[in-house]
């Protein structure tokens, strides 16, 4: 839920895909930068925070892992219930994983529609020669249902930042729109800006996405 | 037992319906017949009247007490017999200790006089005997009081922490007065979902007030609230958890049933990634159904959720020690339908809506706690909606397994019984393990014995050994003392066979 005062967001995120797509190392490696590594500090990589600082505003992500497994499967919108994005995750070289990535899309729309932004994503791009969903056949499905399709790698630590960081933006305009057709929108001047500045206070999250404005 | 239920019966007389006082509403089996109005007019009657039986007899005490210690001080006769203040003393002890739950503050004078000495003890058959007359007397408008210790510090412990707050905390307590004192008057006539919207909307409202008026930061908003919650949930606890409304203890006891009828689903069924046989998973398992267990026992729903985080820390490490790795979702969920499948908590439907409707909706959202309660209510709907094919069995194992005719153990491998059975006990493993540990210590123990004993001897046949061998050579070589040898020219200097001593010569040269 974004909180109405517009200085601190707080959005939850669905991690969504069958086991063994790597979801867990997919949240590691992007909230502890590790990746399969015995030093690992959490004791769980089920619920994770992460605290972001874009555009001057302060954006709490809680990233929340889901049981993939399929008897667990109509356990789904327990889950899902009042998040602002979801995460699917598809293993590229497992055609499978990517018709399990399309139910869920399908499930998804249907309950909560048009406010929760989706994004898809190719994990596993390290397995490139294994690979049996094509880039053709994703993105263009990703294209349909309105969700914006990554590809990452999280052994090789790619993709991982950005695909974050789109789903925080995203995340924010969707809440801003709809503070805005609430009526009490009189959110502050930076909302109609396009430019992106991120300030971040964590150097592993700090990625400059070009911009030229800076928001108080 | 609701007031509806017994409005839709067919068979029930309209006169029995309506109060019993005859005001023309209806009335209801749990206020003894009487309408909400009338009971409550009862009810302060009779709470008035015993506030002041209460004063009356400390009053009467005290100046009893003022002339026996005047008339003992006289004549020293006064002592009451000794088997009576004996028989007394129990039912007085009780009576004493609910005094003291029910006003502290309004009978401290007569506590005084409580007490227990002997000189009192005729009073104390006095106390005894009123107190039997009052129960007769007033039957039970006293429902509030058991709990009244808990509520009580929860209340000055509120206070105290407002008075941090200076003036917006007197506001927030006079709110937070007003709103308890008006679900107390409506909340006979509301169904659960009211109720949560009445308290819903008191928090949002307060939050909102907060932000607004007294500029708080959303931290030290988080933090009021949370002492809000606290205050009046334990407040309105009894009248709002499980109430009579709704048909939560139905579910109750149908969850109950189901997971008794499911107490044959092994670890392995439900792929749970966690050894049982290490001492450690088995104390966080065990705690970890403590926890879960305990929630019922809190009042506040953040406490509640508090119990649950508990025990998902718990199932955590469980994980983490078994596995080596942190635990993810898929790890996760299936040990907590386990740990749920084992403890059988009690009231877990009733727990479950309470923490939905009462929870402060923020930590519900997307905290942590929102996080394990989200997962728990996934348990629940898992157990619920539990089938042959999600714990990977043919619906006929299935099917005779629920109805008892077999169990899962026994059909397996008749053959692995007694290592499948001592996997189903950790405990009994531990037992064992123990005592196999014991008896090689002890077996040890006897051989350090035995060796101790051996060097003793040999230590023995040594010195006795080297004592006859000393005997022997002695024996051998007898030590005879010779006259000592004399030197050669000591006696018989006149020795006819010795030269003459060379006499120094002179030669001419």
């Amino acid at each position: 839920m974004a909180a109405a005062g517009g200085k601190t967001y707080s959005f939850k995120v669905v991690l969504l895909g069958e086991g063994c797509v790597g979801k867990t190392s997919l949240v590691l490696r992007y909230c502890e930068n590790k990746f399969n590594d015995k030093h690992i500090t959490t004791l769980q990589a089920s619920f994770l925070t992460k605290k972001l600082n874009i555009t001057g505003k302060r954006v709490n992500l809680a990233i929340w892992d889901t049981a993939g497994q399929e008897r667990f499967h109509a356990l789904g919108p327990i889950y899902y219930r009042d998040s602002n994005g979801a995460i699917l995750v598809y293993d590229v070289t497992d055609e499978d994983s990517f018709q399990k990535v399309k139910n869920w899309v399908k499930e998804l729309r249907k309950m909560l529609g048009n406010e929760i932004c989706l994004c898809i994503v190719g994990n596993k791009i390290d397995l490139e020669k294994e690979r049996h969903v094509s880039v053709e056949e994703a993105e263009g499905y990703a294209e349909s249902v309105g969700a914006k399709h990554y590809h990452t790698s999280a052994k090789l630590n790619k993709g991982i930042e950005e695909l974050f960081l789109d789903l925080c933006k995203r995340m924010m305009e969707t809440a801003q729109l709809e503070e805005r057709s609430r009526g009490n929108g009189a959110s502050n001047s930076s909302t109609g800006r396009r430019g992106v500045q991120i300030v971040d206070d964590e150097p592993q999250a700090a990625v400059p996405a070009g911009g030229c404005c800076t928001s108080g | 037992m609701s007031q509806r239920s017994e409005r839709r019966g067919i068979h029930v007389d309209q006169s029995e319906l309506l109060c019993k006082k005859g005001c023309g509403y209806y009335g209801n089996a749990a206020w003894q017949g009487l309408c909400s109005k009338c009971w409550r007019d009862e009810y302060q009657k009779a709470r008035q009247r015993q506030i002041q039986d209460d004063w009356a007899l400390a009053e009467k005490l005290q100046r009893e007490e003022e002339a026996a210690y005047v008339s003992s001080h006289s004549s020293s006769q006064t002592q009451p017999p000794q088997s009576h203040s004996q028989h007394s003393l129990a039912t007085f002890s009780k009576f004493e200790e609910k005094k003291t739950n029910e006003k502290t503050r309004k009978v401290t004078t007569v506590k005084k006089f409580f007490s227990p000495s002997s000189r009192t003890a005729p009073k104390k058959a006095l106390v005894s005997r009123l107190r039997e007359s009052h129960e007769a007397k007033t039957p039970s408008p006293s429902i509030t009081r058991q709990s009244s210790i808990e509520t009580d510090r929860v209340s000055r412990d509120f206070v105290e922490f407002l008075k941090t707050l200076h003036k917006p905390g007197r506001e927030i307590h006079k709110h937070s007065r007003a709103f308890i004192d008006s679900m107390g008057n409506k909340k006979q006539d509301l169904s659960a979902e009211e109720l949560s919207e009445c308290v819903q909307d008191f928090y949002q409202g307060m939050s909102d007030r907060l932000l607004n008026h007294f500029k708080g930061s959303s931290e030290k908003v988080d933090r009021v609230m949370d002492q809000v919650e606290k205050y009046i949930m334990t407040r309105l606890y009894k009248s709002v958890f499980c109430p009579e409304t709704s048909d939560d203890e139905k579910k109750d006891l149908a969850t109950q049933h189901r997971i008794r009828a499911l107490h044959w689903v092994t670890i392995q069924m439900l792929c749970v990634p966690v050894e049982e046989e290490i001492p450690e998973v088995s104390d966080s398992v065990v705690k970890a159904i403590t926890d879960i267990i305990e929630m019922d026992s809190k009042r506040v729903p953040r406490d509640k959720l508090a119990c649950i985080t508990s025990c998902s820390k718990h199932i955590f490490n469980a994980i983490r020690v078994t596995k080596n790795e942190p635990a993810s979702a898929d790890d996760f969920l299936p040990t907590l339908i386990y740990i749920v499948l084992k403890a059988n908590p009690p009231r877990l439907q009733s727990n479950i809506q309470y923490i939905t409707r009462f929870c402060n909706p923020s930590r519900l959202m997307t905290g942590e706690d929102g996080y394990y309660f989200t997962n728990l209510c996934c348990a629940v709907a898992f157990i619920e909606k539990l089938d042959a094919q999600s714990l990977n069995l043919s619906p006929e194992d299935f099917e005779r397994y629920m109805s008892g005719q077999a169990s899962p153990r026994r059909q397996d491998d008749p053959a692995g019984w007694p290592q499948s059975g001592s996997r189903v006990n950790p405990v009994l493993t531990q037992i064992q393990h123990n005592l196999s540990v014991l008896s090689s210590l002890e077996k040890r123990q006897q051989q350090v014995i035995e060796g101790a004993q051996s060097l003793e001897a040999e230590l023995t046949e040594w010195q006795e050994s080297v004592a006859r061998e000393v005997q022997e050579i002695l024996e051998r070589y007898p030590l005879d003392i010779k006259p000592r040898a004399s030197a050669i020219d000591a006696e018989n200097v006149e020795n006819d066979r010795l030269p003459p001593p060379l006499q120094p010569q002179v030669f001419a040269g």
